[in-house]
């Protein structure tokens, strides 16, 4: 049975409507984020055309607007994928908690559910995912929200792109992709060893922003895992003293 | 970004592309047969915020490659900071950061 059959299952139905239900109200805090990214796309100096390639083929609020200072300041494509690669590696944890939610499902509604996996999508249907039977009802429980993820960030990301078109250059709208960066970055510095992460991982990139190609951002980010990790083992080890 | 080098830039998206469908493809296409190691997992848990840390602060304490402890940006930010830590409307830190670095601006004549 291909994915599109599945729309006529009664069960498909019945989960997609639920999901997309439950999503709807939280849905909305998608809108600002996609605007600025638009806006964040435009300032950097992508062409409507490549700004709405861009949020198509990478679909990613955080790692598109980490990756946008590396592309205008021409650093190597390696050093673009390692820093989309950091910023995106909390998913790869995500697609294991869920993926179980995907048995009886074949492999091409896999990577399309895959490619769509998002945290507030994943947030809101881990629980039903994993404990219902029906794979029918499970697939349009997970696919009727983040198809209206989908279609949100790329309406709104077209809005943003439009709106930072008309906007001159001294308005320093790429300034609301910073202010987007840090108030995503700001839940996650709550424990302590997180926040060493953060300070060791941005103090590294400061120091060593003089060397060439943006490397200092890469050695920052080693940098900030290496002392997120040795802090939590600090801890327990403190702990257990 | 345009003419001769169109073609660079769309490799970079798919590479980015790339970069972000596969981790979260990765366990719902493999299913949950493989799993990495728990070290492994704790370290990268780190990865994001040190990533988003090591972009944000250079922008934020560095004008033309200096430390500036007292720029106009860092202000804003240490506002966007106060006001995304009270209240959870996903507008305000965007209206209340561009409106300080404006109001900073035009406080120091640029």
């Amino acid at each position: 049975m291909s994915l599109l059959e599945r729309h006529l299952s009664p069960d498909f139905r019945a989960g997609a409507r639920e999901g997309f239900v439950l999503f709807l109200p939280l849905s909305v805090g998608l809108v600002p984020w996609a605007i600025v990214t638009g806006v964040a796309m435009t300032s950097a100096g992508l062409s409507p055309l490549q700004a709405m390639g861009m949020n198509i083929i990478v679909f990613a609020g955080a790692a598109q607007l980490g990756t946008l200072p590396l592309i205008a300041a021409g650093a190597p494509v390696w050093l673009m994928v390692a820093v989309a690669l950091a910023i995106n590696l909390r998913f790869v944890i995500f697609s294991a908690a869920i993926a179980q939610g995907f048995r009886g499902v074949g492999i091409r509604g896999r990577w399309v559910c895959g490619h769509l996996l998002t945290d507030g999508v994943f947030a809101v249907t881990l629980d039903k995912m994993l404990h219902t039977e029906s794979r029918d009802w499970r697939l349009g429980y997970f696919l009727a929200p983040s198809l209206w993820s989908w279609v949100l960030w790329q309406g709104f990301a077209l809005v943003g792109i439009g709106f930072a078109g008309q906007i001159p250059k001294s308005w320093s709208l790429e300034f609301m992709a910073t202010i987007a960066l840090m108030v995503l970055m700001i839940p996650m510095a709550k424990a302590r060893p997180m926040l060493v992460s953060v300070l060791v991982g941005g103090g590294t990139a400061v120091a060593l922003s003089a060397l060439p190609l943006r490397l200092g951002l890469f050695v920052g980010i080693v940098a900030g895992i290496l002392a997120g990790f040795a802090a939590e083992r600090w801890h327990a080890w403190r702990a257990g003293q | 970004m345009n003419g001769p080098y169109d073609w660079t830039l769309w490799l970079m998206l798919l590479a980015i592309g790339l970069a972000t469908t596969l981790p979260r493809a990765s366990f719902i296409v493999l299913g949950s047969r493989v799993t990495l190691p728990p070290v492994v997992q704790r370290a990268l848990r780190y990865a994001p915020a040190a990533a988003l840390a090591a972009i944000v602060a250079p922008d934020l304490l560095l004008v033309q490659g200096q430390i500036a402890p007292l720029n106009p940006k860092l202000l804003a930010m240490i506002a966007v900071v106060a006001v995304a830590t009270r209240w959870k409307n996903p507008w305000l830190p965007f209206i209340v950061g561009m409106g300080a670095l404006h109001g900073l601006f035009a406080l120091l004549g640029r």
